[in-house]
């Protein structure tokens, strides 16, 4: 690649970013989003790791929040906020991986589907179709059952229900660009298929995908909550999984708020931020949205 | 007598991100019923903002100055009420691109009534009595009242949307661009049926196009737009054949008459060509179709001959046309030469050899022998600049040498000086002419020895059209590059080709020398193409009128 052409992308880079910066929610959403990750993966030096075992936490049994302890203790004596800042950690990377794995998949399908249509199209699109159609909590469920429980078979029961509506996205904007003339031209000047995906498709679809793919991290994340509170999880500290122990252990029957708030507030901010950063950058990329929303 | 149509001091300004943009200044008009006024203008001389002014369609943005009078009545003093009556009942619209202004969804017969039911308290049986009537008027069989757009093809939709105008028996019937998307034969019979509608029924007509020879047959007088202004008006005949303005000689040149010997190997270029050299009539053959035949299958199984038998020879240093109506086969006969369809039967040979099926030997092939589409702005890949597109090819055939070299001698080649000036920008900043000099290049690029150009002209403006066939010329007499030039325009063929092929419903039913098929044609299809070039000859019955 050429120098003007590295000039070219960080101009349109830089216009991206002011166009970003005027949306006020996407500029919250990605403020937050990075402080969170900031602290994600910094927390092992911050938190004392010892608060989060059960043997050797100091507290008592769903103590309300106080001074040495500001949002109370869960059932075992542990600090409620120390579980909610140290739970990020496993639900952004189930969220950011999970998201991977389907957009990954799902553009690979996607592309290849529109590019070479006939029969590989028929077969991968009826593949995409059963996915689309499979209850996707249920399908995670079983997926639970018969691999062993970890956090990443959650990534992967997460990754494979979700890449379904990826790869239809991505395989009708692949459609839509493989109809310009452009692509004709390619071909006749001898392009293959790497030349033509490779120059021409993936640089027209990935600023969809990516804008996307921030609205899958919240979808995942929602899921691995759902997943964790049904109990399916495997046994690090997550968002969802607090909530999962705070029903079982009666913090609800107890009146224990501040044991069941701070995981359900934090699912909410971090899901709301992905959203709001998605929406924006949208609105980027078609500025013909800005209006009408 | 109240003029029909009365423009005064007409001004349209669109507010935009960059200031104010003037599309329309101080345009003065009158249309007398019975009359057919033509507009003349290229894309951007603010013709169609005149047409969307008259009867204020035009978008919030834009201000407008000057009085519009509609039958003596101002349109800028209308009640709304008032205005949507006068629409389609006083004045209609034939809007260009039948292809998309009508509704896919619907059939036609349902959309010709629409302004009935608007516009009239007719009954259902009225309606439908009127729909036939109006499908009759337009030489169309009541039985298509029941087609869906995409059953019909783009003269008969052309017509549909001629019947939708006349609907409610409008006394003004403005037509934009109504023939530019169509082939001649069917470009002459639109004409036609226009302009008996105006002599049988006394309606005015405001006719606009970039294309100088169909105003000269449909019009009686002739106003050329320039920049938003009126550069030229007057007698249909004066206009076209003792131009004053300049810009309106460069539309006259830009549409030959076929037979004119003074228009004959001579585009209407700003640049001198190069004399002709020795040419030596014995070239060696580059590109040759033998007994080609390709087949498609429509919805119903039944397979369709696109090209039923074609041979075709292109020698080193002679530019061939390939002419025929829509539909001909033309296209496909083309993509077939390039290895972009696969034949059902027959040999396509390059340099004596048959043209190889595999890939690697395709792209090899296709190092020899080059495509010029007919859209350069969509052709292009909007996100890649000048130089990029240009090295495409040179990078997929991995030509040796620098990079860069090879790109700045291709623009050149392809005229666009200086190349430096050019390297970075992106399509949507060059003009139309400058993009298809751009694909040219990125052909020229890779060292062709034949160009296949899919109607290269067709979607520019007349002032570039002959630019971009004098380059296809200079090259041709610099470096001997063969072309294959598909074409529904006669006059394009007059201006540079050699050869010509005549293409009729897959079948090449011609070919000659261009002076032998288009002075004494032959078979009757040429015969009838050239008897549907619309020609301002002095003794046309139409410029009675």
């Amino acid at each position: 690649m050429s120098a003007p052409v590295w000039a070219r992308r960080r101009a349109a880079a830089a216009q991206g970013w002011r166009r970003f910066r005027t949306n006020r929610g996407g500029l919250f959403g990605a403020a937050f989003i990075a402080l969170l990750v900031a602290f994600s993966l910094l927390a092992p030096l911050l938190i004392d790791q010892d608060g989060l075992d059960v043997v050797s936490a100091t507290g008592g049994s769903l103590e309300p929040p106080s001074g040495e302890y500001w949002l109370g203790t869960d059932e075992s004596g542990r600090s409620v906020l120390l579980l909610t800042l140290w739970g990020a950690r496993v639900s952004l990377l189930v969220g950011f991986a999970a998201t991977l794995l389907s957009v990954v998949v799902g553009t690979l399908v996607g592309v290849v589907s529109a590019h070479f249509g006939g029969w590989i199209s028929a077969v991968l699109m009826r593949i995409t179709d059963f996915f689309l159609v499979l209850p996707a909590l249920v399908l995670a469920a079983v997926l639970m059952a018969v691999l062993p429980k970890s956090m990443w078979t959650v990534i992967m029961a997460i990754g494979i229900t979700s890449w379904p509506t990826t790869a239809r996205l991505v395989r009708a904007q692949t459609l839509a660009v493989e109809s310009r003339p452009y692509i004709e031209r390619s071909k006749a000047l001898g392009g293959g298929h790497t030349h033509i995906i490779g120059n021409h498709v993936l640089p027209s679809v990935l600023p969809l995908v990516f804008a996307n793919t921030t609205l899958v991290v919240g979808g995942s994340i929602i899921a691995e909550s759902t997943l964790a509170f049904l109990g399916m999880s495997g046994p690090e500290i997550s968002w969802g999984s607090m909530l999962d122990r705070a029903n079982q252990s009666g913090a609800v029957t107890a009146g224990a708020w501040w044991y069941l708030l701070p995981p359900g507030v934090a699912i909410v901010l971090v899901v709301l931020s992905f959203t709001l950063v998605g929406r924006a950058l949208e609105t980027v990329l078609d500025p013909r949205l800005k209006g009408d929303r | 007598m109240t003029p029909l149509l009365e423009l005064q001091d007409l001004g349209v300004t669109y507010r935009t991100g960059e200031g104010d943009l003037q599309a329309v200044r101080g345009v003065d008009l009158t249309l007398q019923p019975g009359e057919t006024l033509g507009i003349a203008g290229e894309s951007g001389s603010g013709k169609s903002t005149v047409v969307a002014g008259v009867l204020r369609l035009l978008p919030k943005s834009a201000t407008v100055t000057g009085r519009v009078l509609l039958d003596g009545e101002d349109v800028a003093a209308m009640r709304w009420g008032r205005l949507r009556a006068a629409r389609w009942s006083e004045a209609s619209v034939v809007f260009q691109g039948a292809m998309h202004a009508l509704n896919p969804v619907q059939r036609v017969g349902r959309q010709i009534a629409e302004p009935l039911r608007l516009h009239t308290g007719a009954s259902a049986t009225e309606i439908d009595t009127r729909v036939r009537e109006l499908l009759e008027q337009v030489d169309l069989p009541p039985a298509k009242a029941r087609a869906y757009p995409h059953e019909l093809s783009g003269g008969q939709k052309q017509r549909v949307m001629i019947a939708m105008a006349l609907a409610c028996d409008p006394r003004l019937v403005i037509a934009d661009e109504p023939t530019t998307a169509l082939d001649v034969i069917v470009q002459a019979q639109v004409l036609d049926l226009l302009g008996r509608l105006v002599a049988e029924r006394g309606i005015g007509l405001v006719f606009i196009t970039h294309d100088l020879s169909v105003l000269a047959s449909a019009c009686s007088r002739i106003a050329v737009m320039y920049q938003g202004r009126i550069v030229e008006t007057g007698d249909a005949k004066d206009v076209i054949t003792a131009p004053h303005h300049e810009h309106t000689r460069a539309l006259a040149a830009a549409f030959p008459e076929v037979g004119d010997p003074a228009s004959r190997y001579a585009p209407a270029t700003s640049e001198p060509l190069p004399p002709e050299g020795e040419r030596d009539p014995q070239q060696p053959v580059l590109l040759s179709a033998r007994n080609l035949r390709v087949h498609f299958r429509d919805r119903t199984g039944t397979a369709v001959a696109a090209v039923d038998g074609v041979d075709l020879d292109v020698q080193r240093d002679e530019i061939v046309a390939l002419v025929g109506q829509s539909g001909s086969g033309k296209t496909t006969l083309a993509r077939t030469l390039l290895g972009l369809q696969q034949p059902t039967s027959g040999e396509v040979h390059h340099d004596g050899r048959p043209v190889p099926a595999s890939a690697s030997g395709l792209r090899d092939y296709r190092r020899h022998v080059q495509l010029v589409l007919q859209d350069p702005s969509s052709a292009l890949n909007p996100r890649h600049t000048v130089y990029e597109s240009v090295a495409e090819g040179p990078r997929i055939h991995r030509l040796g040498g620098n990079e860069r070299d090879i790109v700045v001698a291709a623009l050149e080649a392809a005229e666009l000086r200086p190349a430096e000036r050019y390297l970075t920008r992106l399509p949507h900043e060059l003009s139309g002419g400058q993009r298809q000099r751009v694909v040219i290049a990125g052909a020229l690029a890779l060292n062709p020895s034949v160009l296949v150009a899919d109607e290269p002209v067709a979607s520019l403006d007349a002032s570039v059209r002959g630019e971009i066939l004098g380059l296809l010329l200079r090259l041709r007499r610099q470096l001997g590059l063969a072309a294959l030039v598909i074409t529904h325009d006669l006059g394009l063929a007059w201006n540079i080709a050699d050869r010509v092929a005549v293409m009729f419903r897959g079948e090449l039913v011609e070919v000659g020398p261009v002076e032998q098929v288009l002075l004494e044609p032959h078979h009757e299809y040429t015969k009838k193409l050239l008897a549907a070039l619309p020609s301002p000859g002095p003794d046309d019955a139409r410029y009675a009128g």
